[in-house]
């Protein structure tokens, strides 16, 4: 039989194996990443870094809800499924995508669509000369005669106020509590989102922070690990 | 050589019955019930609370699963609550109350309220048993049993509030997971000084399993605690969370379980371990691969490549450590099934060791690249979790308790219809709940997996990829939470003693009856 001091050397050994190989390693070699950074010719400042440190509010909306229960923030490579098909992003993601977060929202279960570029938008110049930033496209829903084109901030209160007035047979939870119930003053306020007349819903701090969050979304900017695979659709009119 | 502590005690041949053998067996029953006497209020203590966190996690288990296919319900009756002019202070409530919420926060009350705290009262008591030394100051071992309990009632009740970590199984606020820490350190370091004076001098396999579990549960703790306060580049603390949640399903709950199984399979029916090489074979190939499985949850996630390979690699090694152990398990039991019929500890445990080779093997399965590829992101990982906790390590639990409670109180159980009845309930219960988590799972990977299946009803909550979910909880966690309503009962009966005399064990049907 096994004496005591080679049970607990054998034990020890076990985790010191297991903390070297997932977790020392990986740190050795993630611990130096930087941001990806372009200077042109001449120039005295970088003129694209990639991704910038962002003071990200309503992150932690996000985190509380446990929104990443069910939303992933991952957008995976063409031969693990089809994520970019469905317009969930352009490239796969990548581990300097997530430098500068606290706890990367990676999620685990696809219960709801991936939201890793959820506020995915382009600049398309009109025919009058203006420009104009369009979301692109998603396949969620996609026959769905209630789902808007253009997801803005409008578009998240209406969602987490009632997410089946968007999407009809949505599983998403409705936020109610996102939302204060005001007397509707001299004018009905912009971003109300349902009214009966004389009370109006009107999103509060909390539902401001997550929309700016989840409109801030985009991790679509190419990278030299991780070159542009399917070109961006915009969203129909 | 192979001569375990219990065949010592009841040797099964009568040649050798000399009057000496009666007197060193009367003997070692005196210790035992005194060793067992020491453990009473410690271990009474782990299992009250724990039952109590079992209940808890089936009512969020019921609201966190109806959330996902009826999104906007209010459990109970709304009829009484508009009679009780409450209506304006429930449903606010309710509200809060979103899948996001309710499903770390019934996670976190079985994992650390019911599995934890189970596990820590069978271990303590195992430990005292197979040591053969009496617990001293039952008051340090109680003293740690409520600091833990503090943490998870923090943890559970933080988390409803709408506190999260953001990191998966070890969601609760910092303060609950301090109250753990100081909660497991009375506990553990108890289980160590009882190991450091054990009496008995070759120690059993069990003993080995419960010193690993102990042992590594405050590292992986208390590393993943010390990682994620630091700022470390961005996928790490996703690498760490992964880790840390393989480490506490295979060796904290996992090793806890085979120790459990591994000290009553062979008691109940009396006979040693079919083979003790095997035995430590399993051992360490678990303790070493078990610690290296973790990152096929980030299988095509942002992190290093290698990563997930050598974790695809150490699964399929698995198979080492599971076919040996479940070899060692069923040719124990050879010829012996039939007291499964009669002993409830023995149906329970020897069912949760079949859980636990079905959870394995399929951990080996769903490593593979072109199975994760259907898997992976869907509730299959949920089915897997199920399969750990509430069937392999809460059956063994259930046997264990049904095993040493008597041996505290100073009666047997009251009604074998209880027994029944709870193991009828948990067995189809959890059986549904998991089999719905894995094929719901598949049936979501395959609609996932195919780009135009919006028409197919990924996202819609009537769609193909969620019809089952009524179903688990209308059928699944209705049978479960009743079998442990029924548990929770008769267990509150032998607190206040109310059961059949102490002597003869209360066996689902008596030997002979029926057949």
């Amino acid at each position: 039989m096994q004496k005591p001091s080679i049970l607990f050397t054998g034990i020890f050994g076990a985790f010191a194996v297991s903390l070297g190989a997932m977790v020392l390693i990986p740190h050795s070699q993630l611990a130096s990443l930087q941001p990806q950074v372009q200077w042109d010719e001449g120039a005295n400042s970088p003129s694209d870094v990639y991704p910038q440190k962002r003071s990200v509010v309503g992150r932690d909306v996000y985190v509380a809800e446990g929104c990443f229960y069910c939303h992933t923030q991952q957008v995976r490579d063409p031969q693990y499924g089809p994520d970019m098909e469905r317009g969930w992003g352009s490239r796969r993601t990548v581990a300097r995508d997530y430098l500068y977060e606290d706890v990367p929202l990676l999620g685990s279960q696809r219960l709801g669509p991936d939201l890793a570029n959820f506020g995915w938008t382009v600049k398309v110049t009109q025919k009058d000369g203006t420009e104009k930033t369009v979301s692109m496209w998603r396949d969620e829903h996609e026959d769905d005669p209630k789902k808007p084109a253009e997801r803005n901030e409008r578009w998240i209160y209406k969602h987490l106020f009632n997410p089946r007035a968007i999407f009809t047979d949505s599983k998403c939870p409705p936020y109610r509590f996102f939302f204060e119930k005001k007397e509707i003053g001299e004018k009905p306020s912009p971003n109300a989102v349902e009214t009966d007349g004389k009370f109006e819903y009107v999103p509060t701090h909390e539902a401001e922070r997550l929309a700016d969050y989840l409109l801030s979304l985009d991790r679509t900017h190419e990278l030299k690990e991780s070159p542009t695979v399917i070109k961006p659709k915009e969203a129909k009119k | 050589m192979n001569a375990t502590p219990e065949t010592t005690a009841a040797p099964v041949g009568g040649a050798s019955a000399a009057q000496g053998d009666v007197t060193r067996r009367d003997i070692e029953a005196v210790e035992r019930a005194l060793i067992d006497q020491s453990a009473r209020g410690p271990v009474l203590t782990f299992f009250t609370t724990a039952i109590f966190w079992l209940l808890v996690s089936v009512v969020l288990g019921y609201i966190a699963s109806k959330k996902l296919h009826s999104p906007d319900f209010i459990l109970g009756p709304e009829w009484l609550y508009k009679l009780l002019h409450i209506r304006s202070i429930v449903n606010p409530i309710f509200e809060h109350l979103t899948y996001g919420r309710v499903w770390p926060a019934y996670t976190t009350a079985m994992i650390y309220g019911w599995c934890s705290l189970a596990g820590m009262g069978v271990a303590t008591w195992l430990i005292g048993r197979l040591t053969r030394v009496s617990i001293k100051a039952p008051a340090v071992l109680q003293f740690g049993a409520w600091f833990w309990n503090a943490g998870v009632a923090v943890a559970v009740i933080t988390i409803l509030c709408g506190y999260n970590s953001g990191l998966e199984y070890f969601e609760m606020h910092r303060a609950a997971r301090l109250c753990l820490f100081i909660g497991y350190l009375f506990i553990g370091i108890w289980g160590l000084i009882l190991f450091r004076y054990r009496r008995q001098s070759t120690p059993f396999i069990s003993v080995w399993y419960l010193a690993a579990a102990f042992f590594l549960f405050p590292w992986f703790f208390g590393t993943t605690e010390v990682l994620s306060s630091m700022p470390l580049a961005g996928v790490m603390k996703n690498v760490v969370n992964a880790w840390y949640q393989n480490g506490l399903f295979n060796l904290w709950l996992g090793c806890i379980g085979l120790a459990t199984a591994y000290y009553l399979i062979p008691k109940v029916i009396n006979r040693p371990i079919y083979s003790y090489n095997l035995a430590s074979i399993g051992f360490w190939s678990w303790i070493f691969l078990g610690g290296l499985t973790a990152m096929t949850r980030l299988s095509g996630g942002p992190v290093p490549a290698y990563l997930v390979t050598l974790s695809i690699a150490a699964s399929i090694l698995m198979i080492i450590p599971i076919a040996t152990l479940t070899v060692n398990f069923v040719r124990t039991m050879k010829g012996h099934t039939g007291l499964m019929a009669s002993s409830p500890t023995l149906r329970f445990t020897f069912v949760g060791t079949i859980f636990f080779s079905i959870a394995a093997a399929l951990n080996v399965f769903s490593a593979l690249r072109s199975v994760d590829s259907y898997t992976h992101f869907t509730s299959w990982a949920h089915g897997q979790l199920h399969l750990v906790t509430m069937g392999f390590f809460s059956m063994v639990m259930f046997g264990a308790i049904y095993y040493i409670t008597p041996r505290l109180v100073g009666c047997e159980w009251l009604s074998r219809t209880f027994m029944k009845l709870h193991f009828f309930g948990t067995a189809y219960g959890a059986g549904t709940i998991i089999a719905l988590f894995l094929f719901g799972g598949l049936a979501t990977g395959f609609v996932l997996n195919e780009p135009t299946a919006d028409k197919m009803g990924f996202y819609n909550v009537d769609g193909i990829a969620n019809a089952y979910m009524p179903v688990k909880t209308y059928i699944g966690y209705v049978l479960f939470g009743g079998a442990q309503l029924i548990f929770a009962f008769h267990f509150l009966l032998m607190r206040l003693r109310i059961g059949q005399p102490a002597g003869e064990p209360t066996l689902l049907e008596t030997p002979g009856e029926g057949h």
